[in-house]
């Protein structure tokens, strides 16, 4: 990574628990300014408590956490001013304009109007907003409604920005803009913290944050968290078309293999170490085509995930 | 940095509310037109009053007496007389709910009268619909006294005699009695409902969270949430007020002022209790049904609008006394029909406070706990 920037946000031991359910348990990390940091896992991770927490609308039972310079035990109001927050839901009101969502917003948090008007042209600008102002938000598409939400959400121009789950349920190609959006706004040095589903999505994130039944089981760069969960090379084989699968079963008993995964008509094969692997490679038929490829988030994630659970 | 309480936020959050308000046109709609709805339907619909009740007459007598009695009955506007045959089945049309009661009188009741000696005439009533038989015997009463004065004299009536005089609301009328009640009804029902259901729904479509990731406070929210609907009301409890005195020119003898604070006492309870539902529930449509019946139930059937409390059970009777409705159903007549000052209505006026303190803290408590980390 390059120059130490000052942290943005900074999670120690912080823990909630719902009665007898810890929801969040023990997690620490800290996020530099102007990093798009992700968090991923599945759901009930606890990944929206998190969240939650940090932008000061939960309290948590145990630990501490600063959100630039902003303790959320001291200066909640602070870091409400500081922070954007776009929820998982759609929290527009859809029987009001989109000017009036947003001046509504605007007045909440207290910006003078001449700011608020320059502001607004130029989030329009960002999210290359073409509607009328008018228009009432429930009529808008949902892509829109989706960039409205992420432009209310950073109206009042925060350092840090919490996107939860920001494309849960949208298009391919509006996730894909969505992304560009985030990008701009990363290289404008916001903080991004943003959680997903989407493992196409967290490889564009910088550091990756997992997180597992409330505790954050790895964390690291994409690249580094591929390394580090697998040392071993990967091999993609691909059977000719009308193979039995006789072979691929002795493959699998082979002592030299680890896993074996299916992907479609393809395998993973995970093997033990290096000559081991050029053993393997050698005995596998030539109508196989066998290739070492660099292992995709979702093999990380399944590894991780379910790997520990073993 | 001022991190307190700003009127402005508070402002902003009405507004809003009021462009809520004005694109639903269903809500604007029925808020406005329940009262009218409620003032129509038990104003005029219903009528406690009993009039042109068929009395049936088995006069079997026929003498100068029995006319004369039958005359009396007829001359008050309260019956509508039917000769019936007395050998006949009298009890026919009773049984067939064409007639109310059945006046039997036996022959030799005016020789009986002639000569001073006991004469006694049969009344059969209908015992099924025992509110209006009750007024019924009311009136028969009253009518054979009146009777037994012309046919002997004053000096003949007995020493001691009951006469009853209704005061405050000598007509008796039925709307007097229930249309100072609807006032209640239309608080307690609007303002729990309306509450309820625009705090519901900040929560349901997840609103609540954008309004609370910003440094805006709950009192805030509270205060422009609810301002909207409060004027909503009054402008219900205005229309009330005016159908009352205009259409059924029902007197207003207390003091306005008392009347107002009653209803800001009331209302506060309302709406605290609005909120609190919505606390709990968190969902429009169950919001709804706990309004309904929290808010609508105990206002029609506990707080003596139709059925008095006096008449409950014991147990009953002391539970009424834990619902503001109840109270502000005193203070509402009171101030219409009976002209009651402050001191005649410090008790239902001090229950009210109390109920309306008491609904506020546990629903700020419960909200605070919600919204405030």
């Amino acid at each position: 990574m390059g120059k130490p920037r000052p942290l943005a946000v900074m999670v120690n031991n912080l823990t909630i628990r719902f009665g007898d359910f810890t929801a969040v348990n023990h997690i620490n990390f800290s996020v530099r300014q102007g990093e798009v940091f992700g968090f991923l896992g599945a759901n009930g991770a606890g990944k929206t408590t998190t969240i939650r927490m940090l932008c000061g609308l939960l309290v948590p039972d145990e630990g501490e956490a600063v959100i630039s310079g902003s303790s959320i035990h001291d200066n909640v109001q602070d870091i409400k001013s500081k922070v954007g927050y776009m929820s998982q839901r759609f929290t527009l009101y859809p029987d009001l304009t989109v000017a009036e969502n947003l001046s509504f917003i605007a007045q909440l948090r207290k910006l003078e109007t001449r700011h608020f008007d320059a502001r607004r042209q130029e989030l329009f600008a960002f999210i290359g907003f073409n509607h009328p102002e008018s228009t009432l938000v429930k009529n808008l598409p949902g892509g829109v409604k989706q960039q409205m939400s992420l432009a209310a959400a950073i109206l009042h121009d925060p350092e840090i920005i919490f996107l939860d789950e920001p494309t849960a349920g949208v298009a391919p190609q509006i996730r894909s803009r969505f992304w560009k959006l985030i990008g701009k706004l990363a290289k404008g040095g916001k903080t991004i913290f943003v959680t997903t589903h989407y493992l196409d999505e967290a490889e564009q994130c910088d550091r990756i944050a997992l997180m597992r039944d409330g505790e954050i089981i790895a964390l690291d760069t994409p690249k580094k968290l591929k390394q580090k969960t697998f040392p071993e090379p990967l091999l993609e084989i691909e059977p000719p078309v009308g193979a039995s699968r006789a072979w691929m079963e002795k493959l699998k008993v082979d002592p030299a293999t680890a896993t074996i995964q299916p992907y479609g008509r393809r395998y993973h094969v995970l093997v033990k170490n290096e000559p081991a692997w050029k053993k393997i490679i050698r005995k596998i038929p030539k109508a196989y085509r066998v290739q070492i490829i660099q292992p995709s988030l979702e093999d990380v994630f399944i590894r991780q995930v379910e790997g520990d659970r073993r | 940095m001022n991190n307190g309480f700003r009127w402005g936020r508070a402002f902003s959050i009405a507004r809003k509310e009021i462009r809520h308000v004005m694109r639903d046109p269903f809500t604007l709609a029925w808020s406005l037109g329940l009262p009218l709805i409620l003032v129509v339907f038990f104003g005029y619909a219903i009528d406690f009053n009993v009039r042109d009740v068929q009395l049936n007459i088995a006069d079997g007598d026929k003498s100068r007496a029995s006319r004369e009695l039958l005359q009396q009955f007829s001359s008050s506007q309260y019956f509508r007389l039917k000769q019936v045959n007395p050998g006949q089945n009298v009890r026919r049309d009773l049984d067939q709910e064409r007639s109310k009661g059945v006046l039997v009188i036996e022959p030799g009741f005016g020789r009986a009268v002639g000569e001073g000696v006991p004469a006694s005439i049969q009344l059969l009533l209908d015992g099924a619909d025992n509110s209006t038989v009750g007024i019924i015997l009311s009136y028969v009463t009253g009518i054979q006294q009146a009777t037994q004065e012309k046919l002997f004299g004053s000096s003949r009536s007995l020493p001691i005699k009951l006469k009853s005089r209704f005061l405050f609301n000598q007509e008796q009328s039925s709307q007097w009695f229930v249309v100072p009640g609807l006032v209640v009804i239309v608080v307690g029902l609007l303002s729990v409902l309306l509450t309820s259901l625009t705090v519901a729904r900040e929560w349901e479509t997840g609103s609540m969270e954008l309004l609370l990731s910003t440094p805006v406070k709950p009192l805030e929210i509270i205060l422009g949430k609810l301002t909207p609907y409060l004027v909503l009301v009054l402008i219900g409890v205005g229309m009330v007020y005016v159908i009352a005195r205009a259409q059924f020119a029902i007197p207003f003898r207390g003091s306005h002022t008392l009347f107002i604070v009653g209803i800001i006492l009331f209302l506060a309870q309302c709406l605290a209790q609005g909120l609190l539902i919505s606390v709990m529930t968190r969902q429009q449509q169950s919001a709804m049904m706990l309004a309904f019946i929290t808010g609508l139930l105990p206002t029609l059937l506990l707080s003596g609008f139709i059925f008095p409390v006096e008449s409950m059970p014991v147990f009953f009777q002391y539970f009424t006394y834990s619902l503001a409705p109840r109270w502000f159903m005193v203070v509402s007549r009171g101030l219409f029909l009976k002209g009651a000052g402050i001191f005649e209505l410090a008790e239902p006026m001090i229950m009210l406070l109390v109920l309306t303190i008491i609904t506020i803290v546990i629903a700020l408590k419960y909200f605070k706990k919600d919204l405030e980390p």
